[in-house]
């Protein structure tokens, strides 16, 4: 059984802390974090994370923009994109989901139930996979 | 008597009908609205919300010849910032009523701009907070000592409290910057009741209150959005419960009427002073300033759920119970109402018809409304699917479409549309909310629309499209254009035409813009006030003259001026010299079309 890599991107170290804890509570999760969208862009390329959760408000590159990053690079454009936001409009959820992100979580979440709706959003396991 | 007052430094527009300062609106930026609300097209507190509608930004004076305190203190509510009455105010009056109106927008924008800041700003914290609390409560409660535990579950609990608060303040700011899409479908009343009544009772458990559902309620079908409705018995529950003494009941009852369902939430609490009810459904309005932090909750709810009840077409208000206590109600369109609404019965049995793809009911009626001034008539469809199955089973001359709809989108719409032979050819018309959505998109690029609108939509845009694509067809009836207020005469010329009649000349002039006629015919009294505004524009769109037929019911001859056009014909002063002076003037339209074909 491999371990599922979560990368996870927020400037906000309190927030890091939180998710870390909470996705801990799946036992398959393996978490690393970082606090913006250019370490976001060399972490994704060196570890490939299955999943990466993505804040939508940073400062410099913000959450839209790092998604735009990541699709043009061959190594990360396939990785599964969940933005993070305290901003959950109905249309903005549909513009998110529009730049080709694979979801949108609102904050605050129920840290009790992160891991399982990051495991909703999960590719299908390997062993289905063509590759 | 503004553009006079040369100490004002502003330019003044003026527009005489709503439509033209929607359109106005639309296309440039102004720094103040001064709307009298008696126009042609929109009329009291309707005119204010449509003009408050097109620029929800720009400050909203009222000036009006109605001395109405309740439609004053109703157009400060819909969000107007002053109501004048002409002659009561002089010219340096309003001057300075425009200066302070446009002081209180700013002011009331600014604080728009910061409650949504900080409220974004709040849940970065909040979310730390609550999640940590959360975690602490998940896993680590139970190993905790009695009195940490529940210091911890206060924290717990007012964490949660406080993304509620934030919550319901974001959700009042979007809904008043009309920023909330409402999904409408069929809602059975009873179960969604029902669900709301099970997720409150526990929080009724806190208060020692009990909620029951009356044993007379029936089940009942509306059209709502049912998210927004739970919300909305959420609401009404909560407020029943804070305000009812221990060991009580809240009985909640659905009643069904003819057109509505009125849902109704009783309690058995003190009542409403009589000074705070006006203030009810305002925000943060609370009777006593003690009751926010007593009963624990925001003074937001009662206020979203009258936005919410608005927007669902319906109708929320109050009353004092008999024996003590309030009864709130809800009352909201049947389904079958609505369902009912769907083909026009009002219009002309041979009208052309056309398919209107929209969810939102109030938009719908109001362009059922507008397109029938130019003789077509609208059916609605709520849905994807309802409006494939009614093109399928009626053939339309045109379609309508909503780019948001609760069951899909307007342009997959579209595509399957195309997709059936009877209407690969037939005139599409894309209407939009969201202009971020435009006709650049991909998909649409191969659809064949018409036209694109955007909302708040320019009707003389969309009736001038609709004419020229629809309304024309060779083997169609002869149209006439009727200007005059004789029903007997307009009863008479629909025997051997279709007959748009008008009674202003105003009305005429926009009946011109949005379709052809082949003949028009005025009363003798409007020609002579009119000739010079409407004569000229008495073509069509080839820019043929259009001939015109006078009528005079008390057989007065023409005026002079009007004699002079060429194109009028004489008098007719009983109804059967008119008719057959039409059928001739028909007639001979037909037989000039023919020679020209020879």
């Amino acid at each position: 059984m491999t371990d599922i890599r979560i990368l996870l991107v927020d400037d906000e170290p309190d927030i890091r802390a939180v998710v870390d804890v909470s996705l801990g509570l799946d036992p398959e999760f393996r978490t690393r974090a970082c606090a913006s969208g250019a370490d976001a862009l060399v972490m994704a390329a060196q570890w490939s994370p299955s999943l990466i959760l993505l804040d939508v408000m940073m400062p410099v590159m913000d959450g839209p923009a790092t998604l735009a990053n990541l699709r043009k690079d061959p190594r990360t454009a396939y990785i599964p994109v969940l933005f993070l936001t305290a901003r959950t409009q109905i249309g903005e959820i549909e513009h998110f989901v529009s730049l080709g992100a694979q979801g949108v979580l609102a904050k605050p979440f129920d840290p009790m139930t992160l891991a399982a709706r990051v495991r909703s959003h999960l590719p299908l396991p390997a062993g289905r996979h063509a590759s | 008597m503004l553009s006079e007052q040369s100490s004002y430094p502003a330019e003044l527009t003026h527009v005489d009908c709503m439509s033209a300062a929607e359109k106005y609106l639309a296309e440039r930026s102004v720094d103040i609205i001064l709307l009298d609300p008696g126009l042609p097209d929109a009329q009291g507190l309707g005119a204010i919300r449509r003009a408050h509608a097109a620029a929800p930004r720009v400050p909203l004076v009222v000036l009006t010849g109605l001395d109405d305190e309740s439609l004053a203190e109703q157009a400060l509510q819909e969000g107007a910032q002053d109501y004048l009455i002409k002659g009561q105010i002089e010219t340096r009056g309003i001057l300075r009523a425009l200066r302070y109106a446009t002081e209180r927008k700013r002011l009331e924008w600014l604080k728009d701009e910061f409650v949504s800041t900080v409220s974004h700003e709040l849940r970065t914290p909040l979310t730390s907070i609550s999640g940590s609390l959360g975690l602490l409560m998940g896993n680590a409660a139970g190993n905790l000592p009695a009195p940490m535990a529940r210091l911890l579950a206060i924290a717990y609990t007012n964490s949660q409290r406080l993304v509620r608060l934030v919550n319901d303040i974001l959700d009042i700011e979007k809904m008043e910057a009309g920023r909330v899409i409402f999904n409408f479908r069929r809602v059975e009343v009873r179960s969604l009741v029902e669900q709301a009544i099970e997720a409150n009772r526990g929080f009724a458990e806190g208060y020692g209150v009990r909620i029951r559902l009356d044993a007379r309620t029936a089940a009942a079908d509306v059209r709502a959005d049912p998210d927004r409705l739970l919300q909305v018995v959420t609401n009404l529950l909560s407020n029943a419960i804070k305000f009812s003494p221990r060991d009580n009941e809240v009985v909640v009852a659905i009643d069904k009427g003819t057109d509505m369902v009125r849902l109704t939430v009783r309690d058995h609490g003190p009542g409403i002073p009589i000074d705070f009810k006006p203030l009810v459904f305002e925000k943060f309005a609370q009777a006593d300033a003690r009751d926010a932090r007593q009963k624990g909750g925001t003074g937001l709810g009662l206020s979203i759920a009258k936005q919410i009840v608005d927007r669902l077409s319906g109708e929320v208000g109050f009353a004092d119970a008999p024996g003590g206590g309030t009864i709130f109600h809800v009352q909201l369109p049947c389904w079958d109402h609505v369902a009912n609404l769907t083909i026009d019965r009002d219009a002309k049995p041979d009208a052309v018809r056309v398919l209107l793809c929209e969810d939102d009911l109030d938009t719908a009626l109001n362009l059922r409304e507008h397109l029938r001034r130019i003789g077509l008539a609208t059916d609605f469809a709520y849905s994807v699917s309802d409006a494939l199955a009614s093109a399928a089973a009626t053939q339309y001359r045109a379609i309508l479409v909503d780019i948001h709809l609760p069951d899909g989108d307007g342009i997959s719409l579209i595509v399957r549309l195309r997709e059936m032979p009877q209407y690969r050819d037939t005139s599409i018309i894309v209407v939009s909310a969201d202009p971020g959505r435009g006709r650049d998109d991909l998909r649409s690029s191969k659809l064949n629309v018409l036209d694109w609108l955007n909302k708040p939509i320019d009707f003389d845009r969309l009736m001038r499209t609709l004419a020229k694509s629809v309304v024309h067809d060779p083997s169609r009836r002869p149209r006439i254009l009727h200007v005059d207020d004789d029903n007997d005469v307009a009863r008479a010329l629909s025997e051997i035409a279709d007959v748009v009649t008008v009674n202003s000349i105003e009305a005429a002039q926009r009946a011109l813009k949005a379709g052809d006629f082949d003949l028009a015919v005025l009363d003798v009294a409007l020609a002579k006030t009119a000739s010079p505004d409407l004569l000229p524009e008495l073509r069509d769109s080839k820019g043929n003259v259009i001939p015109v037929v006078v009528f005079s019911a008390k057989g007065a001859d023409l005026a002079s001026d009007a004699q002079e056009q060429a194109m009028l014909a004489k008098s007719h002063s009983s109804i059967d010299s008119l008719v057959a002076a039409v059928r001739d003037r028909l007639a001979s339209r037909s037989a000039g079309v023919s020679r020209e074909i020879a």
